[in-house]
């Protein structure tokens, strides 16, 4: 009785069922162990930031100790999918950071725990988180996520090459002809010099530069209803207008149509300045920039209007028990204690306005990092949010297309926008 | 178990299904397998079927509703401009990147077969840009053609040719990518042509040599069609990738300038997880299969003219 064929294949099928529970149990972190109450957190934090979330997770466990936070660290641009499987599969963490832009997406996810019904007690103050970022984590009368991380765009520019083109360096009341004469004034084909360098991919980091200049002309991107397009209006059409002077009349622009230079040439002293976030700062070592606010358009009231790209903690719902314990987690770590902490530790700005308004924090910030205080304030300055929308990858797509082929000098901006504004209403009535 | 199984029904007494498949080889074969191809069912053929199951629904991957739609993804596909135009890109790519990479590689595997000094220092030198990482590659490729920092352009202004936008055109940045994936995939080729090159019998050569042929009608008569099965094979296996074009599109142009480098797969991916049209992406990934199996047999068919077993 040597060959037992039914008992080999009963031990493999076993062994092969042994290997996928093993694949398949290990994602979503497990029930209660020890009667403690498990809180998952997905995130992407790396080096400082995450040395720093991890710091925070030990003393929250270190105060509470019936509940036990772990981390799930993988890339934030994944995340997503990953949530999304992990959704399917019955299992997603308790809590995840997610970009902003995703909250239509997030607030389709039956899961996702609607913070409306938390946020409004005293003791979250969420008015005093900033209004952009209020505004980017609702979705109708959803409230998403809670502000985990903001930036801001705003000019950041090399001194040297202000003073070498003998030129006065931006002021808190430029124009963008103000820019634009200083951009001219800093290019030099003979050393490849360029006065400014734009995100030229056609991706949603060419959209949002152009969003500014955008609201910053009095226009919108969608009508006050968000059913139709309302980019390719005067304003919008001033704005195009104005980065195609600079990108084909003046050749003034380095269009990174790979989106993949910016800040190496910055650093290397062959762009004169760069419209960017705070995150940029720390890969600027090499030279001495400077950091002011969004130019106006002359004759605009709209304030220096900037952009901000604020992302969110995201709560699922994982049982009555693990729920509570992980809103209570998402509120301990952005209130005003923690968000000036991890504001310190990593140079991230505040995501509120409480921290965000100290003068001693503002200069504590620039300590570590120059700069870093402009665009604090500059917080200040975001008036408006993209739409929240499912459809906006695809007003999205067509504007960054509108806005390419206008600086590759192949469309007139009236036209590119219309085109854009028409591929935008299809995307809005067809749903 | 198994034991009590045995002695309640010995193998003579029951010559029904079970009995035969007891005695037969295929179940032990099967059940030395199935580790292996359980393993693949669930995670590479159940994904395959789940994935025409998506073509034919509408689907956001967030939401848990996918109603169905029947053919519409499929319908929508023939009247989508953005697909047309990826279809062409992707045609155009591969009918420069396959026979491009296929003639480099005989002419390097050529310069390669003889046995000259340090000649496996040569060798691993052509093979190497096969174990260059893609994203390695997509950076150096970045770099090297900069419109205004790369090397390539100053190379051209040193001989008097002015800068050249490369990836930044949108009429040359499709050309760029093909040049940059030949390039890595050189090695490839080199090593299956140096194979085959080394199983051409010398006998042949020198007999032809006697009759005063001359090298190159040599290569043309004699090692060419004895390169035949490599050659098929290298074409089947370079198409089917090249139609699946799209880690150096990614890491390169983003399917830019203005979808000038937008191929199949980019389009397919930007669909899934750009734009969240799941169901349209299925679809897209259905009718590229379709269309490399077609490809793979109309390759095989016409081969019956040029290749030559022995």
């Amino acid at each position: 009785m040597n060959k037992r064929p039914f008992a080999r294949i009963a031990a493999l099928v076993s062994v092969a069922a042994l290997t996928l529970a093993g694949c398949g149990g290990g994602g979503g972190g497990g029930s209660d162990s020890g009667g403690k109450t498990k809180v998952v957190v997905w995130n992407g934090y790396e080096d400082v930031q995450g040395k720093n979330l991890t710091a925070l997770i030990a003393k929250y466990n270190n105060e509470n100790p019936d509940v036990e936070v772990t981390q799930l660290v993988s890339s934030s641009d994944r995340v997503l999918q990953k949530v999304l499987t992990a959704v399917r599969g019955g299992t997603p963490p308790d809590v995840a950071y997610m970009f902003g832009s995703w909250s239509p997406n997030i607030a389709k996810i039956p899961q996702v725990v609607d913070m409306s019904s938390y946020v409004n007690d005293a003791d979250w103050q969420w008015n005093d988180f900033y209004e952009g970022e209020r505004q980017a984590a609702t979705v109708g009368d959803k409230i998403v996520g809670v502000p985990a991380l903001v930036d801001n765009l705003a000019i950041v520019y090399n001194k040297a090459l202000f003073k070498e083109a003998g030129i006065a360096p931006p002021s808190a009341d430029w124009t963008w002809d103000d820019f634009r004469t200083a951009a001219k004034a800093l290019t030099d084909p003979a050393k490849k010099q360029y006065g400014w360098l734009i995100p030229a991919d056609g991706t949603e980091d060419t959209v949002w530069h152009y969003d500014a200049m955008l609201w910053e002309a009095g226009g919108d991107i969608l009508n006050s209803d968000n059913t139709q397009a309302a980019f390719n209006s005067d304003a919008g059409v001033e704005a195009l207008t104005m980065l195609q002077d600079m990108a084909v009349t003046d050749k003034s622009v380095y269009l990174d149509t790979t989106n993949a230079n910016g800040t190496k040439l910055m650093n290397s002293g062959k762009i004169g300045m760069l419209v960017t976030g705070p995150w940029d700062l720390s890969s600027l070592p090499d030279i001495d920039y400077g950091v002011q606010v969004m130019p106006t358009f002359a004759g605009s009231d709209a304030g220096h209007q900037t952009i901000a790209g604020p992302d969110n903690w995201v709560v699922f719902d994982n049982g009555s028990e693990r729920k509570q314990a992980a809103v209570d987690f998402v509120r301990w770590l952005t209130a005003a204690e923690q968000v000036k902490t991890t504001s310190l530790a990593t140079g991230d700005l505040p995501t509120r306005e409480s921290v965000g308004s100290q003068v001693s924090f503002q200069k504590q910030l620039d300590k570590n990092l120059p700069g870093s205080s402009t665009f604090v304030q500059n917080l200040s300055n975001v008036k408006k949010a993209r739409p929240s929308l499912e459809q906006y990858p695809a007003i999205s797509e067509a504007m960054g297309q509108a806005i390419v082929s206008v600086l590759l000098g192949k469309a007139e901006p009236a036209q590119a926008l219309d085109d854009a504004a028409k591929a935008t209403n299809d995307a809005l009535s067809g749903g | 178990m198994a034991g009590q199984d045995a002695a309640a029904f010995p193998p003579a007494a029951r010559p029904g299904w079970v009995g035969r498949l007891r005695r037969s080889e295929s179940a032990t074969g099967w059940m030395l397998v199935s580790p292996g191809a359980i393993l693949i069912g669930i995670f590479g053929l159940l994904p395959v079927l789940m994935a025409l199951k998506l073509s034919f629904q509408k689907s956001d991957l967030l939401t848990p509703e996918t109603p169905w739609v029947g053919t519409r993804n499929y319908r929508q596909l023939a009247d989508d401009p953005r697909f047309a135009e990826a279809i062409q890109h992707t045609i155009v790519y591969t009918a420069l990147f396959v026979p491009g990479t296929m003639l480099v590689g005989l002419l390097v595997a050529a310069a390669l077969n003889r046995s000259v000094r340090f000649i496996s220092v040569y060798r691993t030198a052509a093979y190497i840009t096969m174990a260059v990482s893609t994203i390695s590659e997509g950076i150096i490729f970045l770099w090297l053609t900069d419109k205004d920092y790369g090397l390539v352009n100053a190379t051209l202004n040193v001989v008097g040719i002015s800068s050249q936008p490369f990836l930044a055109s949108t009429s040359q940045a499709l050309y760029v990518i093909v040049a940059m994936t030949i390039w890595g995939w050189t090695g490839f080729a080199v090593i299956v042509y140096l194979a085959a090159l080394q199983g051409v019998p010398v006998e042949l050569h020198e007999a032809a040599a006697i009759d005063g042929a001359r090298p190159f009608t040599r290569f043309r008569t004699i090692t060419l069609p004895l390169l035949s099965p490599a050659s098929l094979f290298l074409m089947v296996w370079l198409t089917i990738n090249a139609l699946q074009l799209f880690d150096e599109v990614y890491l390169t142009t983003r399917g830019g300038p203005l979808h000038a480098t937008t191929v199949i797969v980019y389009y397919l991916w930007d669909q899934a997880f750009v734009q969240f049209n799941a169901g349209y992406a299925a679809a897209m990934a259905y009718a590229l299969f379709v269309v490399i199996v077609i490809f793979t047999a109309l390759q095989f068919w016409l081969s019956r003219k040029f290749v030559h077993y022995s």
